[in-house]
This record gives structure tokens, C-alpha cells and sequence, in this order.
């Protein structure tokens, strides 16, 4: 391979991905890759929202009901309502049950920040419930949640099903793959060319997505909480979160520009691989390592606990694997992604065009 | 074969293609000279899977194709001295014209002054300068035919290969892309066309290949071609004074095998075995006193070549 072939080469993955990028980034067959990408940033721009009102209400209440933090936190178990009421005073919320032999009254107070249950049984304070407004710690582990179990599972897995597939399929439906194949270009170089476009496309949309998300659920914080967070951990997540999303681009990329290749109805495998990779929680450890997601949620900055809703059962059948380290982590990705493009492009050398079959 | 020939030449080898249990062409053996050929035959009879295979969109079952020397499994070098313009009627979603020849150059690695330049110069070939900035989606099917052909013509290639260029041409158009063929051909390029209209075939086409059911079933010069068909004994219409009297005369020649008079008395029309022999004895018969208007062949063309080879499978136009 001498110089000028390889200068003539780079060249022409430029020019395909140029030519790609305008297919792909502003079509309107690709909009819902973009409404799939920001549901998670409408979701957490709900939650701030919400946050925000609460808030906004907790206060108003406390102007209304004014009690310190210090007052509500000297309130313990076994006092009367008279007592608590002396040192608290009046609640926002009054809550009254009476059966024979029981009576049950619930209290409710707000020191601006935090809500505060007091629950009476015949005139004794049983339980004190302090609903804490959410941390960014609180948050950080919710975000996890969705991260992994929604955004990289579904959101990004389909929006990759979406980009790559349709990079040779999609081309091939429409009849003008041809025009491609009619240019002094390898086939490798075109996979390798198309594969860089629907990469630096999907980085794009999902890193973006990513970073809203974040920006999204910080917005019910106040600066001062934001600053801590970033001058803690707060920047590493950021850079993690990003890279994870970018490494999901460019496994589930590699398997699913495969697919468009190798098959003529390539949800079928898709939904082999969605499969596969949902069931993941399932597998023995050897087995979890066989795929995308175990390294993706390797790489991750913060570990997401299971659904609470699953089943006992289900619960029963997860299998934990020690997490890969990074580097491994990374290698492995790279190693499955390169390994994947080697069978895409092998495939696209003895390419043909046969669009009545196709 | 030497190679300065195979080198000059599209060349099939013994190529077959099957599409699982369907055959698209078998044992094709070919040797494609520079000039016009006509790839000439019913639907289906494999003339665009030749093209395909030509030009490596669909890969040989069997056998070896050589296109001036290079494989088409080789599209680096292949397609820089090979134009193609396919059948399908389909381009890249939202793109002008211009965008489309100039975007197809700059993947020949051209800088984009000379890809601007070199677009201009295939649109305007092709006569289609004050559409260039339109979006194809909006172009005729006459516009949409010519805007492939100035993308298979823009690198200015030594092998054109059109499949079925002239459909949905207006006459005025459909006798300028003639030119432009002849244009080629005369600069001594290839130019291989598929086409189902024979009279225009039989116009502009050097040579001929027809095909049937996936089989070569004739290829050269129409006039060679014609004169191999001995069971179909050629036809020459004579117009002239006395036929009756050049009748009898003609018919005492041993190749001649029919004579019919014209019903007006006017002329006849005879059939014979050795064309070449006819018209050196015609010379001797036309004395006393019979006088000739016009001697005509009747079927050394296209379209007689394809109802004797391939008869009835298929009207023609």
C-alpha cells in the first residue's frame, strides 16, 4: 500500500461520509431517531419541572406554616399531639381516622426543603416519615436507571437499528446503491466510509442527548449544589456518560450495519441481538461477556440498582459478573466492533445488485 | 487471443450466471471490439444480467470477464475506464442534478474545481444545462434518462455501457444521444447498448449481439450475421420494367430458391441462397431491355435477424 492509495482512500471515506451525512442528518425518515434520543430529556425535564413546583409550594407552605429544620427534627416517638403541636405549631396538612378503640391522626409539617409525616396512634406519635426533597446523589442513581436500562438498551439499540441498518439496506430498497458500486471506490473502503457516517451521526444525536439529559435533571438544582457535585465526581460522570453512549454507537453500529448486509430483513436479527442483550442480566458470567451491553454497563460511572418491580422470581435468576475493567472494557468493544466490520465489509466485496430479490 | 486485443476489447469467457434454479445467461463467449454494439433480445432474454456482470454489479457463476484487460471485480480500476448507466430509475434522495454527476466525480478522487468544471461539461453534453440545479425528483423520465447518461459519460470513460438509453427520449433528443453515441464510437471507444427498438438498432449499431433464454444465439456485423443464416434464404425486392421477363431469368440461377412477382407488375422478389452471387449475376440478367429501378435487401437488418433467430417469442416494434 503506497501513499497515494492510502491518501486516495481517506479521501473517499471523507467524500462518503459527506455524501452520508446529508442522508442521514437531515432527513425526515430519520426523525424519529431524534424523538427516541430526547424522550429521556423530556422525561427529566418533567422531573426538574416538577421538582421545581414542589419546591416552589414547599415553601409557600412554610411561609404560611413557618418551622424550622432544627424544630421538626426534635419531634421523637412516643409525644402527644399536644406536645408536637407546642413545639412546631400548627401543621399545613391535618389528616383524621377514627375506628372503635383506634384513632389515627396524621400531621404533616415543612420546613421549606424537606416534608415531614408524623403519624398518631390514640394520641401518640408513632412514625415520623422525612420525604427528603431529591439530591444529586438521589438523582445520580435515577439517572443510571434510565441510562442503562432505558437509553443504551432501547433508545440507543434501536436508533442504531435505525442509522445502520438502513446505511446499505435502506440504499438497496430504495434502488440507488448502484450508483456507489459504479464509482473506482473498494467496497471496503464504501463499509468502512458508510460505518464513519452513521457513527459520527449517531455520536452526535446521542452524546447531544446525553449531555441535555444531564443538563435536564441538574435544573431543579441550585448553582451552589451543581458546583459541589462538578468540583466532586460530577465532570468524571459527564465524560463517562458521554463515553458510554459513544461506545454504544459504535458496537451496536458495527453489528447492525452487519446486519443490513448480511440479511434481507434485518429486524430479525435486531431482534435476536434485543434479545440476546435483554437477557443479559439472566446469563452465567461467561456468557454475559458476549455482549455489548455488559461492557457498556462495565464502563459506566454509576452502578444501577435492579428494577424493584421485578418479579421475586426474576430477581432469583440474575447472575452478577464482576465488571470488566475499563481498559479491558474498551478493548473488548473495539475487538467485537473491528471484528464485525471485517464480516461487513468481506460481505460487501461480493456485494450485487439484485433489487428484485433485495 | 494476444493481449494487445484482449486489452482492447470487452471479453466474456465461457460466463454463465444462474440466480439460484433461474438462469440469467449461460456459457456466454464474447469478444466486444471497439464501436457500436447492440445487445438485442426479448425480456428476460439476459441482456441487462450481461450488462451486470460486465460491469460487476452481479458476479459470474461461471467463467472469466475482462473488461480492456481489467476484471470487473476490480472497481478501482474498472470503473475508471467504464461508464455505466443501469435501467433503474432511482437516484440519491434530494439531490440537483449537478449534485449528483459532481458528488458521483469527486469519489474519483477529481479536486472540485475540475469535478465542477467536468460537470458542466457532461450536463451540457447531454443537453440538460437549464435543468442542472433542479432536484431530480421533479425531472421527465426523458430528463431522468439523460442525467444517467451524463453520469456515465462525465469521466469520460473507453467503455459505455447504457442499458436501454433511448427509452422515454423525445425523436429530437433520442437523434442527438445517437450522435453523441456516434460521437464516441468514431473517437474509437466502446459503446454497449441495449435496446428492444430495432429499426434504431439496425441505425446506429456496428454490430449486433442478440440473445435469447440466456444464450448468445448470434453476434457480428448485421450483414455477416444474415448471410450465416442459411436456412433463411435472403430476400431482395427489385423494382424494374419487364419483371416477368427478369422473373424467368433469375429463377434459371441455381442459388435463387422463390420468385414472386409483384402485383402491380412493377417488380419481384426474389430469395436466394448466396446473396453475393445474385447481385454479380443480376448485372448480366438486367440486359434487353429490363430496366432497373432500385434493388433493395428485404431482411438484412435487426429485425429480421431477430424474427428468424428468436421468431416469435416476442413482438417487436
Amino acid at each position: 500500500m503506497n501513499q497515494t492509495m492510502l491518501r486516495q482512500w481517506l479521501t473517499q471515506i471523507g467524500l462518503v461520509i459527506r455524501l452520508e451525512m446529508r442522508k442521514t442528518f437531515l432527513s425526515r425518515r430519520g426523525l424519529w431517531v431524534y424523538l427516541l434520543a430526547l424522550a429521556p430529556v423530556l422525561i427529566f425535564l418533567a422531573h426538574s419541572v416538577s421538582e421545581l413546583n414542589s419546591r416552589k409550594e414547599r415553601r409557600a407552605l412554610n411561609d404560611a406554616h413557618p418551622v424550622s429544620t432544627a424544630a421538626l427534627r426534635s419531634i421523637d416517638r412516643g409525644m402527644t399531639i399536644e406536645e408536637v403541636a407546642g413545639k412546631v405549631g400548627e401543621p399545613f396538612a391535618k389528616n383524621e381516622f377514627h375506628r372503635p378503640r383506634i384513632s389515627v391522626d396524621i400531621y404533616q409539617y415543612t420546613d421549606g426543603e424537606n416534608i415531614y409525616t408524623f403519624q398518631f396512634r390514640n394520641n401518640q406519635l408513632v412514625d415520623i416519615n422525612e420525604r427528603d426533597r431529591d439530591t444529586i446523589a438521589k438523582d445520580s442513581v435515577i439517572f443510571a436507571g434510565v441510562f442503562q436500562f432505558f437509553y443504551l438498551r432501547l433508545a440507543i439499540f434501536f436508533g442504531c437499528v435505525g442509522v445502520f441498518t438502513n446505511l446499505f439496506r435502506g440504499e438497496m430498497l430504495d434502488k440507488s446503491l448502484h450508483f456507489y458500486l459504479l464509482t473506482p471506490i473498494r467496497r471496503e473502503i464504501l463499509t468502512v466510509g458508510k460505518y464513519l457516517a452513521g457513527l459520527i451521526a449517531t455520536v452526535a444525536i446521542f452524546c447531544t442527548s446525553t449531555l441535555l439529559q444531564l443538563v435536564a435533571l441538574s435544573l431543579h438544582f441550585t448553582g451552589s449544589e451543581i458546583s459541589e457535585y462538578l468540583a466532586g465526581p460530577g465532570w468524571g460522570h459527564v465524560a463517562w456518560y458521554l463515553g458510554v453512549t459513544a461506545a454504544a454507537c459504535l458496537g451496536y453500529g458495527s453489528i447492525f450495519l452487519a446486519c443490513g448486509l448480511l440479511f434481507k430483513n434485518p429486524i430479525i436479527p435486531a431482534a435476536t441481538v434485543l434479545v440476546w442483550e435483554g437477557a443479559n442480566m439472566f446469563l452465567p458470567a461467561a456468557l454475559k461477556k458476549v455482549s455489548v451491553i455488559f461492557y457498556l454497563q462495565s464502563l459506566s460511572p454509576v452502578v444501577a440498582p435492579p428494577d424493584a418491580n421485578l418479579p421475586r422470581f426474576q430477581r432469583l435468576l440474575i447472575t452478577s459478573a464482576e465488571p470488566t475493567p475499563a481498559a479491558w472494557a474498551v478493548l473488548g468493544l473495539l475487538t467485537l466492533t473491528i471484528l464485525v466490520l471485517a464480516v461487513a465489509a468481506r460481505k460487501a466485496r461480493t456485494l450485487e445488485i439484485n433489487y428484485s430479490t433485495d | 487471443m494476444n493481449d494487445r486485443l484482449v486489452n482492447d476489447r470487452v471479453v466474456l469467457d465461457n460466463v454463465s450466471r444462474f440466480y439460484g434454479e433461474v438462469l440469467g445467461v449461460n456459457r456466454v463467449t464474447l469478444s466486444v471490439p471497439p464501436g457500436i454494439t447492440s445487445l438485442v433480445g426479448p425480456n428476460g432474454s439476459g441482456k441487462t444480467t450481461l450488462m451486470n456482470l460486465m460491469t460487476g454489479l452481479v458476479r459470474p457463476t461461471r467463467g472469466e470477464i475482462r473488461v480492456l484487460g481489467i476484471s470487473p471485480a476490480d472497481p478501482e480500476r474498472m470503473f475508471r475506464v467504464c461508464g455505466y448507466a443501469t435501467q433503474f430509475d432511482s437516484f440519491p434522495r434530494g439531490m440537483t442534478g449537478f449534485q449528483f454527476i459532481y458528488s458521483y466525480l469527486r469519489l474519483f478522487g477529481k479536486p472540485h474545481d475540475e469535478c465542477q468544471r467536468t460537470t458542466a461539461f457532461a450536463i451540457g453534453r447531454v443537453n440538460l444545462g437549464d435543468a442542472a440545479h433542479r432536484k431530480i425528483a421533479g425531472y421527465s423520465k426523458g430528463m431522468r434518462q439523460r442525467i444517467k447518461l451524463a453520469q456515465a459519460i462525465a469521466h469520460d470513460p473507453r467503455v459505455l455501457v447504457l442499458d436501454e438509453p433511448l427509452n422515454g427520449l423525445d425523436p429530437l433528443v433520442r437523434a442527438e444521444t445517437i450522435a453523441l453515441f456516434r460521437e464516441f464510437a468514431a473517437e474509437g471507444r466502446h459503446v454497449i447498448v441495449s435496446s428492444h427498438i430495432l429499426h434504431e438498432v439496425d441505425t446506429i449499431s456496428d454490430q449486433v449481439i442478440l440473445l435469447s433464454n440466456g444464450y448468445v444465439v448470434a453476434e457480428g456485423k448485421i450483414h455477416g450475421v444474415r448471410e450465416e443464416m442459411r436456412e433463411h434464404p435472403m430476400q431482395v425486392i427489385i423494382r424494374c420494367t419487364r419483371a416477368n421477363v427478369l422473373a424467368s431469368r433469375v429463377f434459371e440461377q441455381d442459388h435463387v430458391v422463390e420468385v414472386r412477382l409483384h402485383a402491380d407488375g412493377g417488380g419481384l422478389l426474389v430469395k436466394t441462397r448466396d446473396a453475393d452471387r445474385f447481385y454479380r449475376a443480376l448485372n448480366h440478367l438486367a440486359l434487353d431491355g429490363v430496366g432497373i429501378e432500385s434493388v433493395a435487401p428485404a431482411d438484412d437488418n435487426v429485425n429480421s435477424l431477430y424474427e428468424y433467430l428468436i421468431g416469435g417469442e416476442e413482438s417487436t416494434r
